[in-house]
């Protein structure tokens, strides 16, 4: 029998629904499993391995792949990761500093829509995924899309502030794991 | 010198000079405030307090604010001062001048009055070189927090990065100098205070270089950081532009990378049933999740209702029907105009319809209870077809 820690089936359940857990969350529950992952990492990537998950550790943040074939089909994948590249697109045009650890309301990104055309723009394009014409709650629609795969969390309920979580990185990572070769990147202009 | 006694001492000094401290501190960079100067700006007793209490500190004809109290407005106003390289190159240019007209000198007097120069630009080489290290320090917070360019951000970075290779330089001429170039002198000239401020010299330029290192790991920490910054809003760009063409497939390596992507990330969020045990079905509390889920699945299944018969019309068709009725009221208002007695009255009572004897006994009964107070029941009685009954009188 395998020595495993506690709370093993909370991480479990967790990380095999395709969620984070990360370093800079606020909800103590996910600290304390972070903190038991950080110590028993070889231990839990060796028994998730027995039946059949690979325990990834990134830059402050756990998550899970398969070891043998994806059960998602190409399709899915490619759909799922189109619309994060849009909301990623997105939030990097609100602000270029948007990183783990950043904080924001609401009502912030609702502001900058009237000074900067192009973030309306492409909040309007993302109602595809919203499907809503109001601004302010198509903006709430996206943070909630965030909060639910696990890339942010509301850290201030009577503020309205959230908090952007370490695994935004995997967003950035699967979006500079893209190789454009140089003759397109010569194409597409400033 | 003297001290202050409290804080109110203080401030009530600080107002009452508030000209002059206030000109001085505008004209901090120059530092060659002279004494006449201020004794225009607020009476000389008041400048000699001010020199009294060490707010001020008088070099022969010039004045120069303390440095803790210059260093306290600084703080509180948070004054981003411009770093300034070349004046601490004028600074170790005017030592070493200093230092080579005290050399050559023969006259004594003249001798003191460049030693006391050098004096003064030893303590102010090293306040310059700190001071230019905090501005530094600050100003490159600043820049990579609020400048939202970030071309022009890295590029005032290395600016930055310039600057300190600069104060680097400097400081390193300022330790030459007193430890070989001009070692001559710093070893002839038997002057106490001369030493002490050449090693509190000494002691400022280690502690600038420490910090400088720090500032120097701070700058490339931020140019990285930057860069890495660039090339995601570069990679983000080129994807999104590609995405948004349909090309993103066909013109770069995305199908391959989901293909190989096995994160649970991508899938649908799965979970794993497992059906109850029976011996777990057959607890108490089971029971109660069962009957609580049957509850709720009843809710969303309803009986069919069946339709109801239509009304007979009979029962729509409205009917008349008369009822007598006895009026109590208007009897006994009847019978209390009457000297008769009330089982009389009743029973000669000419009722619109055929009033039984029986019936007109229960009358008799029923105002006699209802109106006892206006009746008087006599003690009186007689009796009448079998039934005996007291003799009632109005009430007069």
């Amino acid at each position: 029998m395998m020595n495993v820690p506690s709370k093993t089936d909370e991480i479990f359940d967790r990380l095999s629904k395709g969620e984070f857990i990360c370093s800079n969350s606020s909800e103590q529950e996910i600290q304390q499993l972070y903190a038991i992952i950080d110590n028993r990492y070889e231990d839990l990537k060796e028994y998730f391995a027995q039946i059949g998950f690979d325990l990834k550790r990134e830059n402050e943040y756990f998550y899970m792949a398969r070891r043998d074939e994806s059960k998602a089909s190409i399709k899915r994948k490619i759909d799922k990761y189109f619309k994060w590249i849009d909301i990623f697109d997105f939030l990097k045009t609100f602000d270029n500093t948007i990183d783990p650890g950043y904080r924001f309301t609401i009502s912030e990104i609702h502001n900058k829509l009237d000074v900067e055309a192009n973030l309306k723009e492409k909040l309007e394009k993302l109602s595809t995924y919203t499907r809503k014409k109001n601004y302010r709650k198509s903006i709430q629609k996206i943070i909630d899309m965030l909060c639910k795969e696990g890339f942010a969390e509301l850290e201030n309920e009577v503020e309205g502030r959230y908090k952007i979580l370490a695994s935004f990185k995997y967003l950035e990572d699967m979006i500079m794991n893209i190789n454009i070769p140089d003759e397109i990147q010569n194409e597409i202009s400033e | 010198m003297l001290y202050f006694n409290s804080i109110k001492d203080l401030i009530n000094t600080l107002a009452d000079t508030k000209e002059l401290l206030s000109e001085m501190f505008e004209k901090r960079k120059s530092f060659d405030y002279k004494y006449e100067y201020a004794i225009q700006v607020l009476n000389k007793d008041k400048v000699q307090k001010l020199i009294d209490y060490g707010i001020l500190i008088r070099h022969e004809d010039q004045l120069e604010m303390d440095e803790k109290y210059l260093d306290f407005f600084e703080k509180i106003m948070e004054v981003n001062e411009n770093i300034n390289a070349a004046y601490i190159d004028e600074q170790i240019q005017n030592l070493k001048d200093n230092i080579n007209f005290y050399l050559k000198e023969d006259n004594d007097y003249r001798k003191q009055k460049f030693l006391r120069e050098i004096k003064s630009d030893l303590r102010t080489t090293g306040r310059v070189i700190i001071r230019n290290i905090i501005s530094l320090n600050r100003n490159i917070t600043n820049t990579f927090k609020t400048e939202p360019n970030y071309k022009i951000k890295k590029l005032k970075l290395e600016k930055f990065d310039q600057k300190r290779e600069k104060i680097m330089q400097l400081i390193q001429q300022t330790e030459n100098l007193i430890s070989e170039d001009e070692l001559t002198f710093f070893k002839s000239v038997s002057d106490d205070e001369l030493k002490e401020i050449s090693n509190k010299l000494q002691l400022k330029l280690n502690e600038a270089r420490h910090n400088l290192i720090e500032s120097q790991k701070q700058i490339i920490d931020y140019i990285n950081q930057i860069e890495h910054q660039g090339q995601v809003l570069e990679q983000i760009r080129q994807v999104k532009y590609l995405k948004d063409q349909f090309e993103l497939k066909s013109k770069t390596n995305v199908g391959q990378v989901l293909g190989q992507n096995k994160d649970i990330f991508f899938e649908t969020r799965t979970t794993y049933p497992v059906p109850v045990s029976l011996d777990a079905l057959q607890t108490d509390e089971a029971y109660n999740i069962i009957v609580q889920i049957n509850r709720s699945k009843n809710v969303d299944v309803k009986p069919e209702r069946e339709e109801a018969e239509p009304i007979d019309q009979d029962y729509l068709t409205s009917q008349d029907s008369k009822k007598f009725f006895i009026n109590h009221e208007t009897v006994k208002n009847q019978f209390m105009a009457t000297g008769d007695n009330l089982f009389d009255f009743i029973m000669k009572y000419d009722f619109s319809e055929e009033v039984n004897f029986y019936e007109r006994v229960t009358l008799y009964c029923q105002i006699l209870s209802e109106y006892e107070k206006e009746l008087k029941v006599t003690d009186n009685y007689q009796q009448y077809k079998g039934v005996e009954y007291a003799v009632v009188l109005p009430n007069t």
